[in-house]
């Protein structure tokens, strides 16, 4: 292919990125900076805010817990997936990617139901006898981290079948019969091997849950902000655009230092991995 | 330490086809023996077994005094080389050569100089940084080898190791890992499709169809004492013409084939005729001639082969291949005699 028709190929979505992606998020970032009270006033405020680092420190818990839970499961599911006869295989990851094709409000909806008052795991467990008065478990950050959880394993799965899929048989043999027990090719063999997957997916966790609105919103309520919900309140109820921006800013920042720190650690396990 | 491998009476399913049919081999201490036959025969499969990553359906696997049948891949200590080297991609060369050793609880340092020396062996030790990716296919086999030999395993098995590898380098890899192999004195089991692969490298060669052993011999019996019609079609006898004994005179047996051609035929060259046989011959074992004793012909297809020329023949007993002389070339449509060679033929019963 020609310089000119590669240029031409990639052109539209380079315009499409550009224009409404890098030139926003940049104009974004710059307004913070432009404070009377000095150019990093609006950070400090941030930082000085007792309210609003805890909000930014329970966002990181959340995010970080919702994303380990789902490597855990997605990889076990996923290995068993991997492992399937072809049409099995294929029901299966049409199963676990089936919650995929309603949207996040809704999904987070269902855990309202579940886990209200007087949702269906308490009267459950009331009418079984365990307990007798009603536990609250909305509005905390165990209801917020279920819920993310339920939402992106189905990403987990289908980024890490993909991944374990392509680990070739006779590697996995190879290693037995060099001598390796099932747990030493695992850890030696398999997991370095999915390093890829596992990468992919955890970003795709991590900046999904970092930045969610929807979920904590509906689950979290008032006490468990998050980053998504505290930028939403500053921009929309009390239109602090620059607060917002600042936010905003933050995110970004923290996102690219957590994907580069996941990607530097998977490449100490497998050079190969990106 | 060398020992035997034993194979005794192996079945084996995939579902409800039997893939292998109460096999049984044993290959000697320091021996290398082939399995050699085309794909589906079953040889992978029994390789597969013995290394443990497939269930028998009954049948036993030993290695020296030792059952293998029932003991998990890993607990086996077997060196195996595979046809896609199997190469752990995300190891340097030296960490895939030490692998082994590291599962065996042997310490960094003497894991290192171990490694180190057998790369020295394979001739690698400048690359023993690398990541695999960045090896040629020849390269890649060596480090394989490598890694199979330095937990000096009491049995080597090799799955088509040179099939990936162009055609030169074939040979070379082939000398060597019998030069490796001899030295270590390794019991071993070779699987191929490679008919001069196979020949060249074992002592002896089991040729397999069907889920059987067909023959299992030295080459040199293979290739000139063919025990029946499929070893034979497989070592180039193309030619199986079946006979009919119609007279004995002492050791001279006078036998007809369709069609009336007759031959005579010494029982002090091939051993006892039965009254009903098959002569098997190569392309070159039967000469094309103007005339003389043999089966008459009708010359189809001329193909020249640089030492000879070759046809297809139209005889009373089917269509057969012969070679005949360049200074004495016949056209399409000649009339012949095909004038069997009797040391170049064998003598098959007509029942395997």
């Amino acid at each position: 292919m020609n310089k000119l028709a590669k240029w031409g190929l990639t052109m539209p979505a380079t315009i499409l990125v550009v224009a409404l992606l890098v030139i926003p998020v940049l104009a974004t970032i710059a307004t913070t900076f432009g404070e009377p009270k000095g150019v990093f006033s609006t950070y400090q405020a941030f930082f000085n805010s007792g309210f609003r680092t805890n909000i930014l420190y329970r966002t990181l818990r959340i995010a970080l817990i919702t994303t380990a839970i789902s490597l855990v499961i997605g990889f076990l599911t996923a290995y068993v997936i991997a492992q399937m006869p072809g049409r099995l295989k294929s029901i299966a990851i049409i199963a676990a990617v089936f919650p995929l094709l309603t949207g996040v409000v809704v999904r987070s909806f269902a855990w309202l139901i579940i886990l209200g008052k007087n949702g269906i795991l308490n009267s459950s467990l009331m009418s079984l006898g365990i307990i007798s008065e009603p536990l609250s478990m909305l509005y905390t950050e165990g209801s917020v981290i279920v819920a993310m959880v339920y939402l992106f394993v189905p990403l987990m799965i289908l980024t890490l079948t993909g991944v374990l899929e392509g680990i070739p048989r006779d590697v996995v043999e190879a290693s037995a019969s060099l001598g390796a027990k099932p747990i030493a090719t695992f850890f030696q063999v398999i997991l370095p091997l999915a390093m890829p997957g596992l990468i992919v997916g955890a970003v795709l966790v991590f900046t999904g849950s970092f930045t969610s609105y929807a979920t904590p919103q509906l689950l979290g309520g008032e006490q468990m902000m998050m980053m998504g919900t505290l930028l939403y309140q500053r921009a929309m109820v009390t239109f602090d655009w620059v607060g917002a921006s600042t936010i905003a800013a933050i995110m970004v920042v923290i996102t690219i230092a957590v994907v580069s720190i996941m990607s530097r650690m998977a490449r100490r396990l497998n050079p190969m991995a990106v | 330490m060398t020992v035997s491998l034993t194979i005794e009476n192996l079945s084996a399913h995939y579902g409800q086809t039997q893939v292998l049919k109460d096999l049984s081999i044993s290959v000697a201490a320091g021996e290398l023996v082939s399995l050699l036959g085309s794909s589906g025969c079953g040889k992978t499969t029994t390789l597969r077994i013995v290394a443990g990553f497939l269930q028998p359906t009954s049948g036993h696997v030993r290695l020296g005094d030792r059952d293998l049948t029932r003991l998990p891949a890993h607990a086996r200590d077997i060196g195996l080389v595979f046809q896609n080297y199997a190469l752990f991609p995300h190891l340097s060369v030296q960490d895939n050569v030490a692998f082994g050793l590291k599962q065996r609880g042997i310490a960094a340092a003497d894991r290192a100089k171990r490694a180190t020396a057998m790369l020295e062996r394979v001739g690698l030790s400048n690359l023993a940084d690398r990541l695999p990716s960045a090896l040629s296919g020849g390269q890649k086999q060596r480090v394989a080898l490598a890694r199979a030999l330095v937990i000096e395993p009491p049995l080597l098995m090799f799955d088509e190791p040179l099939s990936n590898l162009d055609a030169k380098l074939r040979v070379d890899m082939r000398v060597e890992i019998r030069q490796l192999q001899k030295a270590n004195g390794t019991t071993s089991l070779y699987v191929t499709h490679d008919q001069e692969e196979a020949f060249s490298i074992s002592d002896r060669v089991a040729i397999m169809n069907a889920g059987r052993i067909m023959q299992l011999d030295t080459p040199e019996v293979l290739y000139q004492k063919p025990a029946n019609a499929f070893v034979a079609r497989f070592v180039g006898f193309e030619n199986l013409i079946p006979m009919k004994v119609v007279a004995r005179d002492g050791a001279v047996v006078t036998a007809e084939a369709a069609g009336g051609a007759r031959l005579h035929l010494s029982q002090d060259l091939f051993g006892p005729i039965k009254d009903d046989f098959v002569l098997a011959t190569r392309p070159d074992g039967l000469v094309v001639r103007k005339d003389g004793e043999g089966v008459p012909a009708t010359l189809g297809t001329r193909t020249y082969l640089g030492r000879a020329y070759q046809y297809k023949c139209g005889t009373a007993a089917g269509e057969i291949t012969a070679n005949g002389a360049l200074s004495e070339p016949f056209e399409p449509g000649d009339k012949a005699v095909l004038v069997p060679m009797p040391e170049q033929c064998c003598i098959l019963d007509p029942e395997t």
